[in-house]
């Protein structure tokens, strides 16, 4: 469970000396419950991106706090929130951000490698995943001989290989063209229903936010939740 | 992130920039090789002279210079620790002149104990040694201190110097040069001393008993009468060599004398001089092979400069996924590091070649150049790798890599996650 308090967040922008400052997030709140799906919508420029860099770690808020079952996230110093992304979250980017220098079986098998898991219990995981996500085919393809919506296939395979509660996704589909969407849609939502993983998904785009559970509408750093829909 | 999969993910990188790499190893390569070669040449001057000195001397051999020396004091002498023998000779001072079968020639006469002599080392290279009064040893160039004057020679032709067997002849030693009325002491050939080790030495001395001092000293006076008066000529000069029983403890037994208060050389004296300079000329050598490192750790800092910036979306995606700054920093420093490390290997297997085949070709080219004159004889030397030199000179690579694989490596780790990912390959 996710749970952010009162988040502000502002930029300083300009030259040195006079600078100014930017509100982007306004005393925010948000929850998210274990295995919902989360979606935030709203326009280019409205702080989505910036209020997921926050909960994921990458950035420090101004103010607020970020609580993952009751543990604070802006408490912690770097080294301690990256091992924490690495134990708790898993991330899918909008322009997949695979390692061009590693295979698509690489790439899935990289959060495993940096947690120090064995070998041959990587080898057995990653094929055990590539079977259930139809990449078997693709497994020796570095990023540049795949598809977009390959990649992303594997951006998804390589978020869910450690078998994270949470996974955060960044306009998922958003480079892809809307059949391509929908595939990536029903990935998401079968695993979700499959292993119960907590999704928080940006998007602008009312057809992705529509698979959410809850709905969050984020206008000018300010956040009103939507709709609430039940799992059917 | 196991250790193993750190390597196979910076040797993945190394995979992906070949040449570049390539490029950086080889300055590495070249700036340390040419700090070991370079330093090598004076490990093996070093070598080179160091080996002159002890195989041209007597290595244990402490000469020992005092104003009043006295057979108590060599006796006091022997009884120090490691002293193999204590050889206590006194040179006759005025001169005297010797005659074999009509070649004559100025006697250089030692009085000496023919035991402690055989103690110290004194060989025989024909005869025996004195065992009767009025016997005698020569040195191996005895004969070219004979010569027959009545014998004409032209200026560049050698005198006619005595020919033949030594052994068994009798030698008239008299301090007069006319014969008429001077008293003179005969003595018998018995032995020839072996030559010295030095090839320019020159032994043509006579070698005596201490005990005929007296004898000489009644023909002496029974001469100098007729001689011109010098009256504070000392009869005799002493000179005394204690020898050591190994070269380790000559320093020591040269130290403990030395505290007695006499006057001392010995060839540790020297050695440690030597030491002293080339131990100033190596650190010297390796200063000036250490700037060519710093050089060519330039180009290390480029390379892995260029490597942070090139992957910087990359980094940001390990952070992401969950690297802490520590892992990426060591994942660049590894990368420095296994450019220090080849380049360091490599360096070391070039130099000994280099050394190797300097020692080889050198010498030839040395020799050709002055004419085939030095021979046999020049055994030079040149350039010597001992395992110390390898080690300072990895040492010092290995530390340059680190240092400038580091900025690169820290700046890694301050790669900001969000610029990165928005970063545009
Ligand atoms: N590093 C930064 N420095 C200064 N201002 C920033 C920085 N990052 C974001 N902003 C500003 O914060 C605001 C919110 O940006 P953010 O990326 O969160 O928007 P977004 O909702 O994700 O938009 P989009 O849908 O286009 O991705 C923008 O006005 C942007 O200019
Ligand atoms: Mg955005």
């Amino acid at each position: 469970m996710i749970e952010v308090k009162e988040l502000s967040h502002s930029f300083r922008v300009g030259k040195k000396g006079k600078e100014t400052e930017v509100p982007v997030l306004k005393e925010l709140s948000l929850k998210a419950r274990d295995g919902e799906i989360v979606s935030i919508v709203g326009r280019s420029g409205s702080g989505k991106s910036t209020l997921l860099h926050i909960l994921a770690g990458f950035l420090q808020p101004d103010t607020g706090r970020v609580l993952v079952d009751g543990t604070d996230l802006t408490a912690m110093n770097e080294a301690q929130r990256a091992a924490f992304r690495l134990e708790r979250f898993g991330f899918v980017f909008q322009n997949f951000q695979l390692m061009p220098g590693l295979t698509a079986f690489e790439n899935i098998e990289l959060p495993l490698t940096l947690k120090g898991v064995p070998a041959a219990e990587r080898k057995r995981k990653v094929e055990e995943l590539l079977e259930s996500t139809g990449l078997t085919e693709i497994r020796g393809h570095y990023p540049n001989e795949l598809s977009g919506g390959q990649q992303q296939r594997v951006g998804i395979a390589r978020a869910l290989i450690t078998e994270p509660p949470v996974i955060f996704a960044d306009e998922p589909t958003g480079s892809l063209d809307s059949e391509t969407e929908q595939d990536i849609l029903n990935l998401i939502l079968s695993l979700n229903r499959k292993y119960g993983i907590t999704f928080v998904i940006i998007t602008h785009d009312d057809e992705v936010a529509a698979i959410a559970n809850r709905q969050y509408r984020m206008h000018d750093g300010e956040l009103t939740e939507g709709g609430l829909r039940h799992v059917v | 992130m196991s250790f193993k999969d750190q390597i196979g993910f910076v040797r993945q990188h190394i995979r992906r920039n070949r040449l570049r790499v390539f490029m950086t190893v080889l300055a590495a390569t070249m700036g340390t090789a040419f700090l070991i070669v370079l330093a090598s040449v004076g490990f093996g001057l070093q070598k080179t002279i160091k080996d002159d000195i002890l195989s041209n001397q007597m290595v244990t051999q402490i000469e020992v210079y005092s104003e009043d020396m006295t057979d108590a004091k060599t006796d006091a002498m022997k009884e120090i620790d490691h002293v193999e023998a204590v050889v206590y000779r006194k040179q006759l001072v005025p001169v005297v002149m010797g005659e074999v079968e009509g070649h004559t020639g100025s006697m250089n006469t030692h009085f000496t104990n023919f035991g402690d002599e055989q103690a110290s080392g004194f060989k025989l290279a024909e005869g025996r040694f004195p065992e009767n009064q009025g016997e005698a040893i020569v040195g191996s160039k005895f004969a070219e201190q004979l010569v027959d004057e009545s014998v004409e020679t032209a200026e560049d032709e050698e005198p006619a110097y005595f020919e033949g067997e030594l052994i068994g002849k009798t030698v008239n030693l008299s301090f007069s040069e006319s014969e008429d009325g001077a008293e003179t002491v005969p003595l018998t050939i018995v032995g020839i001393k072996e030559e010295p080790g030095k090839d320019w030495a020159f032994d043509g001395y006579l070698y005596v008993d201490q005990s005929l001092i007296g004898e000489m000293e009644t023909a002496y006076a029974a001469t100098s009468a007729d001689l011109p008066e010098e009256e504070d000529m000392p009869f005799t000069s002493s000179q005394v060599n204690v020898y050591a029983d190994d070269l380790a403890n000559v320093k020591a037994i040269t130290q403990t004398l030395k505290d007695d208060g006499y006057s001392v050389y010995s060839v540790s004296e020297e050695i440690e001089q030597i030491d002293v300079f080339f131990l100033a000329l190596k650190a010297g050598l390796i200063f000036v092979g250490t700037i060519a490192i710093l050089i060519a750790s330039i180009g290390i800092f480029n390379t892995m400069t260029m490597a942070v910036t090139e992957r910087t979306r990359e980094i940001g995606v390990m952070k992401a996924l969950g690297a802490g700054p520590k892992l990426i920093q060591r994942l660049f420093l590894m990368e420095s590091a296994w450019i220090g490390i080849v380049g360091t290997v490599i360096a070391v297997v070039i130099s000994y070649g280099v050394s190797f085949a300097a020692n080889a070709i050198l010498p030839i080219v040395v020799d050709a150049a002055l004419g085939g004159e030095t021979g046999d004889s020049f055994e030079v030397t040149f350039s010597v790798i001992p395992w110390q030199l390898v080690l300072i000179a990895s040492a010092i690579s290995l530390s340059v890599a680190m240092i400038s694989g580091w900025r690169p490596a820290r700046k890694a780790t301050k790669t900001d996650v969000i610029g990165a990912l928005r970063h545009e390959l």
